[in-house]
């Protein structure tokens, strides 16, 4: 096939030939890329736990702890699976994983109420997960809540009116409202945050892999010792072309088609989204080709770059809240696009904020992208220096 | 016998040697898991993330909104980094994710709650940041709530009821809830005690089977088959028991830094948990020789495989998402990673300290997961005999 002329399209046609004819680099460029946001997203999908099964002990056997077993079961939350006699019972099928939570109703419940003093309910959570305890406790505590209302009115308090109950019943009135997250669920909550971080792995490894190759190939060598690469801007313009573009489609394919597929929030404008995945891309690219020169067999870069993905997830500030993250490790971050990117893209395809709202971000991927393109300059100028020299030596 | 044994001892060396030449290997294996320990243990040292940002809106701005924001700011997981009148300014810091979430007291509050009209107040919580808000979302919950009993309490004392009646009417059920084996709801307990051994378990897999492509990959995979004199065992034996000595180190390493110095509950001993540590490291050793010999050789196949699935491995392995939440078919997908049942084993025996005999089913999946590749050591033969590294 015949060549285009200027150096940067070689280069970039060399890469692009290179990368499709390599089934190693094809599956972290494009398999990864495309299937592993769908696998995510279905993993998570669910957004929350429901009907968790739980069992009951009933020690009171009133028509009032009856009352509140009913409730119970019938919150969207948890699912009353098995009564029981006694503790011992209740825990065995705990052990058993047949429930994964005990209400405990006490003999003299009924009688404190009906004495006017405060009656306890024991609520006993397996932590297998946290959000386990979590979703028992939001179940029992609103059923309490709002029996301890209807007491508060039928018994203990003489109202005469219909809006003299509702008052004693709410004196103040709340709303919450969970913002950007409807659902309070998983995916919405995860799976942005993921996706940058997809990218960014994704690109490491594509480019470690063919990096890796040039230096088997071309004896420890990341240039093909040819005429065509001796401008280390060529070189790095090219070869990063190259990856940028595929990963821009990737970028949409997740931030458009992903996240409809699975009604994940999307209250990013399109121009905006663009305007945040060119600095994020780019600096996700330069660090890859920067990094990557540091391998020399291509499977090191497997080794090096996949185990990185669960930390640097926690490093984003997402899942961990940032304002919880030690100094030091917000330095650590701070080296990476994903710890900007995936706070950049939450914010505007989840809270649709605007480019102006997170430039902080945007200012920083920029900066990132200019360091580490400065970082590939320098290293493929090592490189050719190193290149020139052997061939001057053969 | 005794020959194989020193077949054995001999591939081992060999083995040890390679490791001193390639310094990245040092690095994953014994840097990055401890790396790792650093950085998860030290990152949510606090374990419950207390003293959150977030906003307060009081638009009404009165001595009763002022001593509810005060008490509002003594709660244990809320700082009011930002006190605005304009809810636009506070929505706008929590776009810039400056604050988790918003309070907001709106504006005739006070004039409401004393002519009994009623008043309502809002907070907002951003779930995008799920675990914060959360927690943020618990502590204005528990406020507004008890805002409103406040304002009964204040008439019945004016009554003459005393605080236990007024108590009982006021909140006659409790619940009091009991988070068994970790009651403080310590994060770093239920997160650092997975991610460590989590990643450790990955980099195992990895390492597995990088360390028997590279063989290929060298082209010398004939010269170590003659060293084992054609039997498979000896030579996957020797090449993998440096590395289990060695990972099963790091991961007692592990055990004694959680459970002795940094004292996560373990209801069940160090020992045991040294015990099943070393089960983790021989099943995640099994996972990756089982896909090795899935693709016998082709070691960047492999490592592709290993690496897809074992970060995979962090979702379905159920300790933030649970497993009882997910699809049917990713329910049963869990079931074949090492750490989905190192995970279950861990709960039963140290976060519980149940019996043993309720987790043979997790034990016997990690047993079987080890001694899996056994019935497809044909594959690795072949691979020895006949297969070349394809560039």
């Amino acid at each position: 096939m015949k060549f285009p002329k200027f150096p940067i399209l070689h280069v970039w046609w060399d890469e692009l030939c290179e990368l499709v004819k390599d089934e190693g680099i094809l599956i972290f460029v494009i398999l990864l890329p495309l299937a592993y946001p769908l696998l995510y997203a279905m993993i998570y999908n669910n957004e929350t736990q429901r009907e968790l099964p739980i069992c009951v002990v009933d020690d009171c056997m009133t028509d009032r702890s009856r009352e509140f077993i009913r409730r119970v079961d019938a919150t969207p939350e948890v699912v009353v699976a098995a009564h029981c006699t006694n503790m011992e019972e209740a825990q065995k099928l705990m052990r058993r994983r047949d429930v994964f939570g005990i209400l405990r109703i006490p003999r003299e419940f009924d009688m404190r109420l009906w004495r006017g003093q405060q009656a306890v309910v024991g609520l006993y959570s397996d932590l297998t997960s946290m959000l386990y305890y979590k979703v028992e406790y939001l179940a029992v505590i609103n059923v309490a809540q709002e029996m301890n209302r209807n007491i508060k009115v039928r018994e203990r308090q003489e109202n005469i009116t219909a809006r003299e109950e509702e008052l004693a019943r709410w004196p103040i009135r709340f709303e919450e409202v969970k913002l950007y997250n409807p659902a309070g669920g998983f995916a919405a909550f995860l799976i942005p945050a993921v996706l940058m971080l997809i990218l960014q792995q994704a690109l490491c490894l594509g480019v470690g892999m063919s990096m890796g190759r040039s230096r088997e190939r071309f004896r420890g060598l990341v240039i093909p010792p040819t005429r065509h690469y001796k401008n280390t801007l060529a070189i790095v313009l090219g070869k990063g072309l190259v990856h940028f573009m595929l990963f821009m489609l990737m970028g949409i394919y997740m931030a458009v088609c992903v996240t409809r597929w699975f009604g994940l929030p999307q209250l990013g404008h399109f121009t905006e989204l663009l305007g945040f995945l060119v600095p994020y891309l780019l600096a996700c690219t330069y660090m890859a080709i920067f990094w990557s020169s540091f391998i020399f067999r291509r499977e090191d870069c497997i080794l090096l770059f996949v185990f990185m993905s669960i930390p640097l997830l926690f490093l984003t500030g997402v899942s961990w809240p940032g304002a919880s993250i030690p100094p030091f490790w917000k330095v650590v971050g701070t080296i990476f696009p994903s710890t900007w990117g995936a706070n950049a893209y939450v914010r505007i395809q989840g809270m649709g904020a605007s480019l102006g709202d997170c430039h902080r971000e945007i200012l920083n991927l920029w900066i990132l992208a200019g360091v580490y393109f400065l970082l590939s300059c320098f290293m493929y100028m090592f490189e050719i220096r190193k290149a020139v020299g052997r061939t001057v030596l053969e | 016998m005794l020959t194989a044994l020193k077949d054995i001892w001999k591939i081992a060396r060999r083995e040890l040697r390679g490791f001193g030449r390639r310094p990245i290997f040092l690095v994953i294996m014994i840097l990055a898991p401890l790396g790792f320990l650093w950085l998860f243990t030290s990152m949510m040292s606090a374990g419950l993330p207390t003293k959150l940002p977030a906003a307060l809106v009081d638009e009404d701005d009165t001595h009763v909104t002022r001593q509810l924001t005060r008490i509002l700011g003594t709660m244990e997981e809320t700082n009011f980094v930002l006190q605005t009148k304009s809810f636009t300014e506070a929505r706008q810091a929590m776009q810039r994710g400056e604050v988790y979430g918003i309070f907001r007291i709106p504006k005739g509050t006070t004039e409401a709650a004393l002519t009994q009209r009623q008043p309502v107040i809002s907070f907002y919580t951003n779930d995008t940041y799920y675990i914060a808000a959360s927690l943020l979302m618990k502590d204005m919950r528990k406020m507004s709530e008890m805002a409103g009993l406040a304002m009964t309490r204040a008439v019945m004392r004016a009554k003459g009821y005393t605080d236990s009646q007024i108590m009982g009417t006021l909140q006659p059920i409790v619940v009091e809830s009991h988070p068994l084996g970790n009651p403080h709801l310590n994060y770093s307990v239920v997160l650092s005690n997975l991610l460590v051994p989590g990643l450790l378990m990955l980099v195992i897999m990895l390492t597995t089977s990088y360390s028997l492509g590279i063989e290929w990959k060298r082209d010398r995979q004939k010269k170590l088959y003659q060293m084992g004199r054609g039997n498979v065992a000896v030579i996957v034996l020797g090449k993998l028991l440096p590395q289990t000595v060695l990972y099963t180190i790091i991961f007692w390493l592990i055990d004694f830094i959680f459970y002795g110095y940094l004292q996560f509950p373990c209801q069940c001993g160090i020992p045991r948990m040294m015990l099943w540590g070393l089960l983790a490291v021989l099943s995640s050793q099994g996972f990756g020789l089982l896909l090795f010999e899935a693709f016998p050789g082709q070691m960047r196949m492999a490592m592709s495989a290993c690496s897809l699935l074992g970060v995979m491995q962090f979702s379905l392995a159920g300790f933030s998402f649970p497993v009882s939440a997910m699809d049917a078919p990713f329910q049963w997908l869990a079931n074949i990673f090492p750490l989905h049942h190192y995970f279950l084993i861990y709960v039963n025996q140290c976060l519980n300290g149940y019996h043993i005999s309720y987790a043979w089913m997790n034990v016997t999946a990690l047993v079987l997961i080890f001694l899996l590749p056994q019935l497809f050591a044909f594959r690795l033969k072949d691979a020895f005999l006949y297969k070349e590294y394809k560039a």
